[in-house]
């Protein structure tokens, strides 16, 4: 482990995400938070050594020298972080968290709250706060101000209070001694274009604790889910990528944290896609959490307004058009990963299944017995016109694969969802003649054709493409469709050659054969698609496979419950941006499934398929 | 001061306005939608919310229109170029001050500040309403230079 003043060397699943729904931070075991962009997730990074090296920026706070962890978890059922470390004279424990709901107070919109604490005796513990902006890691002007340093640059302004006041400097590495019964309390606060807002460390603090019981509140009827703890952390994790404001659920709060360590695959993932936000929607729906699903629809219609009927990749926290993507060609990268991104290239390319996956949403709700608005169904109805006017196209898929399309089969079937759910929707309520032609027609050709090109009859296995010997792991949402039952042999056996052909040990999957898509290097295996292989399994039947799926899963979380988007297969290391609310949305999926096929079982007379 | 052109030609205006904003919306330029914002404040449900909110937003062009007709009459006379003056003024005061205070009273527009206990639907607009649209900006200034032109050409007639 490198000192505080170096570029980081924790592995990326050692952080701790803490958040406010407006941005959100990451902080090591050493009490370093490494990465945290304002105002807002898609922001400048104020802290930013992650990924930008030692002239990025940090805020340590944390015993002197290396000291071993007794404990570092969330408390239950919040999102606060507490990590405690033995020290030779006695226990240090850190608290940490910021400050969600503020509306109604006179609270600045980021307020970041750290607390230590000592057990046993006195602990020598150090403070360096170094707060750096932008791409350029520009350096603050500071100075004392009401009992606090403030830091500034033209746009921004910090401040750190602390409590009892300790005599800081921005860069300068500050002992001080942490003694039991005196916890020392710093609070951060950030003002973008706006005045500071000054707030005592113990008003901050009990602005936290008033948010912990909010988190509490809202987990209290989350009951009867199987693996409980790994829902329940990705249903808080789901809420801190999701941007309050607008209600875009950010794919994850960081950029550039590599697919492979020292390789070029590093992308920029703090903006929202619509396939995460349908996907959010199936997950809080299936865990009773209705308001919060509505939200993700409701963003959908909004950020999806200029465009329609074509549905965007992704979009920024309010629904633009991300910047062109550009290269901070000055910061090392992760581990030398370079380049870092920011703005991300996808956003131009045209992707077949994003409409199933919002169409099926829209189902949901529906089938939930939510009545979709006026204005949504009109929404869906252009979009799946929209599929019946395109699917013949090819597209670049849902791996966002650069370059020229393909005849994606995953694609092909997603859009045969599309058309088969507003059929559903439509079905419903008054939809005019030729549309629900259209979509009959035009649902029909898909499943004929699917089925004839998109069928591998020796191997018994959906392909990747068209005439592909190659297949996809996002075939494993075959199941859920309906354009083929469950316990089907086509079902079972793209669900088998998927794992015999692109199983990476134990529970993992790469996404596609590795180093099939035309950049340099190879990739880690794929998360989501593990949640969907248990998903799949537990769907179609095969329930103790899916628990031992899911088991070694939760084995393979971080030790706060965290997963990235994919994972190094012989090390166990998490790779990709992190924590990434697409592996936890399919976690919470796949649990769910679980617990369905669990009911279907014991139910007498009922069937899991 | 000519009131009974205030009375038809404001609602005339207005509806003018409203059909530069609503073209601009169809045709994708902005997200916008004023009917939506407004009748927001009286129902969730979207579809009724652009019933009640045009019916509000025509008596706000109307109470709007009473400015116009209240400065032509002020300063004797009303041309399409002094409509247009008072319309690049009106939409100036919209975009940089009424606009970006709305989520402060609106009880379904979240604020910068929205947290995970906030259940308004409806996203900040932003300064100049850019939220909504990088061609906010340019569509709401032309809509409110047809408004501005039309009153000043009509309450020149009336």
């Amino acid at each position: 482990m490198e000192s505080a003043e170096a570029g980081t060397s924790w592995s990326i699943e050692d952080y701790a995400l803490i958040g406010d729904t407006r941005t959100a931070a990451l902080v090591a075991p050493d009490g370093a938070l490494d990465w945290m962009c304002i105002p807002h997730f898609d922001g400048e990074p104020l802290f930013g050594r992650l990924v930008g090296g030692p002239g990025a920026g940090t805020f340590v706070v944390g015993p002197v020298g290396t000291a071993p962890i007794v404990t570092r978890q969330y408390r239950p059922d919040t999102t606060t972080v507490e990590t405690t470390w033995q020290t030779e004279s006695g226990r240090l424990t850190l608290t940490e968290g910021m400050v969600a709901t503020v509306t109604g107070q006179l609270l600045p919109p980021t307020l970041l709250v750290r607390r230590l604490i000592a057990h046993d005796g006195p602990v020598e513990a150090i403070v360096t706060f170094d707060p750096r902006l932008g791409e350029q890691r520009a350096q603050p002007r500071a100075e004392r101000r009401h009992g606090a340093l403030v830091c500034s640059w033209p746009r921004v302004a910090v401040a750190l209070h602390s409590s009892p006041e300790l005599h800081l400097e921005p860069g300068r590495r500050s002992p001080i001694t942490v003694f039991p019964g005196c916890p020392i309390t710093l609070a951060m606060m950030v003002a973008h274009r706006e005045p500071l807002i000054h707030v005592g460390p113990e008003r901050a603090w009990d602005a936290l604790q008033a948010d912990e019981q909010h988190w509490k509140a809202w987990c209290r009827d989350l009951v009867d889910l199987p693996y409980r703890d790994t829902v329940v952390r990705s249903l808080l994790t789901l809420e801190l990528l999701t941007f309050s404001p607008s209600g875009a659920p950010v794919a994850a709060p960081t950029t550039s944290l590599p697919e492979e360590i020292g390789g070029i695959r590093n992308w920029d993932y703090r903006y929202a896609w619509p396939r995460d936000a349908s996907i959010g929607i199936g997950a809080f729906l299936g865990a009773g959490k209705p308001r919060e699903a509505r939200r993700f629809i409701a963003w959908l219609l909004h950020a999806s307004r200029l465009e329609r009927p074509r549905l965007p990749v992704l979009l920024t926290l309010y629904g633009r058009h991300p910047r062109p993507e550009r290269e901070w060609t000055e910061w090392p990268g992760y581990r030398a990963s370079r380049p870092v991104r920011a703005g991300n290239e996808a956003a131009v390319q045209h992707q077949l299944d994003v409409y199933g996956w919002v169409l099926d949403a829209a189902w949901l709700l529906t089938d939930a017995g939510r009545r979709l608005y006026g204005d949504t169904w009109r929404a869906m109805r252009s979009f799946a016109n929209e599929v019946a006017r395109r699917w013949r196209e090819p597209d670049a898929g849902i791996w966002e694969v650069r370059g020229a399309g393909h005849q994606h089969v995953h694609s092909k079937l997603m859009a045969w969802l599309a058309l088969d759910r507003a059929l559903r929707i439509a079905a419903t309520r008054r939809t005019p003649a030729q549309d629900v032609r259209a979509w009959t027609d035009a649902r029909e050709q898909l499943e004929n054709e699917v089925r004839a090109r998109g069928f591998d009859e020796t191997r018994h296995t959906y392909t990747r493409a068209y005439g592909s010997s190659d297949v996809d792991a996002a075939l494993l949402v075959l199941p859920q469709l309906g354009i083929e039952p469950p316990g089907s042999p086509r079902v079972r056996g793209t669900i088998d050659a998927i794992r015999d052909q692109l199983g990476a040990g134990g529970p993992l999957l790469y996404r596609y054969p590795p180093g099939r898509d035309g950049l340099p290097g190879l990739e880690g295996a794929f998360l989501p698609c593990s949640f969907w292989l248990a998903q799949a399994l537990a769907t179609t039947g095969r329930l103790d496979e899916a628990h031992e799926v899911f088991g070694a899963l939760v084995a393979r979380s971080s030790r706060l419950g965290l997963y990235a988007e994919e994972m190094d297969p012989a090390t166990g290391a998490h790779l990709g941006n992190f924590p990434q609310g697409l592996t936890h949305a399919a976690a919470i999926q796949a649990a769910l499934a679980v617990r369905d096929a669990t009911a279907a079982e014991r139910s007498p007379g009922a069937t899991a398929l | 001061m000519d009131w009974s052109g205030w009375a038809l030609f404001g609602l005339v205006a207005t509806s003018a306005l409203t059909v530069v904003m609503i073209a601009a919306q169809l045709g994708g330029l902005t997200r916008l939608d004023l009917p939506l914002m407004l009748g927001a404040l009286v129902t969730p449900d979207p579809d009724k919310a652009r019933v009640a909110g045009f019916v509000i937003h025509l008596g706000v062009g109307q109470a709007f229109a009473l400015g116009y007709a209240a400065t032509f009459a002020l300063l004797g006379r009303a041309t399409w170029w002094l409509g247009a003056l008072l319309g690049l003024l009106h939409v100036a005061v919209a975009l940089t001050v009424l606009v970006p205070l709305l989520p402060g009273v609106h009880p379904r527009m979240a604020s910068t500040r929205a947290g995970p206990t906030s259940t308004a639907l409806l996203e900040p607009p932003g300064l100049l309403g850019l939220n909504y649209g990088p061609e906010t900006p340019a569509v709401t200034i032309a809509a409110h230079l047809v408004y501005g032109i039309a009153l000043g050409v009509l309450l020149t007639a009336g």
